[in-house]
């Protein structure tokens, strides 16, 4: 399954370096990680709840709001630690809504995304303010000789790693989302695994790594921006869809993803390059959404 | 709570969409605030001005119940208000301009359809990503900057009262009646009911459940359409942000109206009466100097809590 996205990939790479001088400089290709870093790490967290046969609209608001808050001034082992405590408590009143009160995914997580929105234009209605200098510092800096965003990618795989492949929770996940995908919805609970617990858990964890996204968009804009996570959630899933994720659940690929993510970062790094209008921009992404998803054939009808 | 909730006369309650108990409510607040306000002609420019939003909720009611979404009225609200205001077709006539903005709507909900019903793709994620393409065109055309004027005309109409009520009111009132009448009569009503139902029970009984599906959406981009053609005659001239928060309101309504996937309860009049109450709500929001935030964050609360409201529904039934 993500053979074929990691040959677009390379295929777009190769197509770009031949178009223009510009992409195989070493400044650019020194920018393209930072430029992916965001996206990488809010399509691993969105994977994680796509896995379940979910989906969570609200990271973009998310990650808005931890700009927000990082830019209110503060020490920074206060702001880091409140944005990673109310991210989890976002994840997990998704998570609760969904399983206890039996709302759809959708429309529990698209009222986060209003919420979460209105209160990050209370904080702050415009961009601005100033955040931590170890969040700029984390993000713009190098360690060894070699620049920081490697470090956060690096860390967000080990984790996922860990939690999607090296823990019981990843095998419950693969095991919810199979029934999910089956139309059999209580397969997964019908085998003594706690079903409703683990839904929550991916729920925490994908807002947990938007906020993680969010930091470090907040150290690379360096300062609070209500609008910067606008749209993210759509690019978020499309790169998981690209990644061979079926978006009904059950089947699905940490790599996958990862190369997902880096396809729609070539594409816009190419797009900028070549100097395609920003408006059509949104176009032609949502038409790759529209495709990928057109390609997956799925049993049932459905949301 | 379970205890509660078996009561008889908690679950007849229980039954009543919300949207009535929000509309009295707001009416309550509005009545005691102030009371100045609660006359026909001003209530008549605040319902006047949701007439759009009441439309596209028509077309969000009907996919709802065959268990889809719409979230493609926004880019259609948008590319038709493009159409007519940029003078793309100098010199055309009224009817020109109806007949191109049903044309968009039919072609746009006829392709969501072939996509959720016959593709099966996941329906948020089609109508959303349709939305973004025409939102993207329109923005590319325009190059974000806002194109020229509407024809007169259609504010000339939009401004016209019939007795004591507008007249986009009165037409809504009377789109409202005819789907309800249509749903009701026809065999496409039953149709959409059953697979609303049950979608398997209602393949083995025969009904063609695909293309229901696909003709709901039609139908409801044709309500898209409509709505279109009202909001743009509402704001006379042409902007690149119009409609684009309508797709979630239309939702919002529909789910307070007493109609979630599937299920039907509310009709065609509790999203009515959803979206009145939307219109009140803004009312009762702006004079009380709530700002555009805390309007987000209580539509926000709104779709929730209705949602639960169902969900707690279902599970206690």
């Amino acid at each position: 399954m993500w053979i074929l996205p990691l040959l677009i990939a390379l295929a777009i790479a190769l197509w770009l370096s031949l178009k223009t001088a510009q992409f195989l400089n070493g400044e650019n290709l020194l920018n393209l990680v930072p430029q992916a870093m965001p996206l990488v790490i809010t399509a691993v967290g969105q994977m994680f709840v796509v896995l379940l046969g979910g989906l969570d609209l609200s990271v973009g608001s998310m990650i808005s709001f931890t700009t927000a808050v990082l830019a209110l001034g503060g020490p920074a082992w206060v702001l880091i630690p409140a944005v990673f405590v109310l991210a989890a408590l976002v994840g997990f009143t998704n998570g609760f809504i969904i399983t206890r009160f039996n709302v759809h995914p959708i429309i529990a997580t698209l009222s986060m995304q209003y919420i979460l929105l209105g209160i990050t234009r209370v904080l702050r209605p415009v961009s601005g303010g100033t955040v931590p200098d170890v969040v700029i510092r984390a993000v713009a800096g190098s360690f060894l000789g070699i620049p920081m965003p490697v470090f956060w990618g690096i860390f967000t795989l080990a984790v996922a790693w860990k939690l999607l492949y090296g823990s019981r929770f990843g095998l419950h996940l693969f095991a919810i989302g199979g029934g999910v995908s089956s139309g059999v919805e209580d397969a997964a609970h019908n085998f003594g695994i706690a079903d409703r617990r683990n839904v929550v858990l991916a729920y925490v964890i994908c807002a947990c790594f938007a906020a993680l996204a969010g930091i470090f968009l907040a150290g690379r804009i360096v300062s609070g921006d209500p609008n910067v996570g606008l749209l993210f959630e759509l690019d978020a899933i499309t790169a998981v869809a690209i990644g061979g994720t079926q978006l009904s659940g059950g089947i699905g690929s940490l790599h996958g993803t990862v190369i997902g993510a880096l396809v729609m970062a070539l594409l816009a790094n190419g797009m900028n390059l070549t100097n395609v209008s920003p408006f059509i921009q949104t176009t032609i992404k949502g038409a790759i959404l529209l495709l990928v998803v057109a390609l997956q054939s799925r049993k049932k009808m459905g949301l | 709570m379970t205890a509660a909730l078996a009561n008889p006369v908690m679950r007849r309650l229980l039954r009543v969409p919300p949207a009535y108990y929000v509309f009295a409510a707001l009416l309550m607040v509005l009545w005691i605030a102030r009371p100045n306000m609660l006359n026909l002609n001003i209530m008549g420019i605040f319902v006047r001005q949701i007439v759009p939003l009441g439309i596209l909720v028509l077309g969000q009611l009907l996919v709802m119940r065959v268990r889809s979404i719409d979230l493609s009225g926004g880019g259609v609200i948008l590319l038709i208000n493009y159409t007519i205001s940029s003078g793309v077709f100098p010199g055309a006539s009224m009817a020109f301009f109806i007949v191109l903005a049903l044309a968009i709507g039919l072609a746009v909900g006829f392709f969501n359809g072939l996509m959720v019903g016959v593709r099966r793709v996941s329906a948020v994620i089609v109508t959303l990503a349709v939305g973004i393409v025409l939102v993207g065109v329109v923005q590319y055309l325009s190059s974000g900057k806002p194109p020229g004027d509407v024809p007169g005309m259609f504010a000339d109409i939009y401004n016209t009262k019939l007795g004591p009520a507008p007249t986009p009111v009165i037409f809504w009132v009377v789109v409202s009646a005819a789907l309800s009448l249509f749903l009701s009569r026809t065999v496409f009503g039953r149709y959409v009911t059953s697979v609303g139902e049950n979608v398997q029970a209602a393949h083995f009984s025969g009904v063609p459940v695909a293309r229901t599906v696909v003709l709901a959406h039609t139908l409801a981009g044709l309500f898209a359409g409509i709505a279109a053609l009202v909001q743009t005659a509402s704001i006379a001239v042409g902007s690149v942000r119009v409609g684009l928060d309508l797709p979630i309101l239309a939702v919002a309504a529909t789910i307070l109206g007493g109609v979630v996937f599937g299920r039907g309860e509310g009709g065609v009049w509790g999203p009515f009466f959803g979206v009145l109450s939307f219109a009140l709500l803004f009312v009762v929001m702006t004079t009380f100097g709530v700002d555009e935030p805390g309007k987000l964050i209580a539509q926000g609360l709104i779709i929730l809590l209705a949602a639960i409201f169902y969900g707690i529904r279902t599970r206690s039934s």
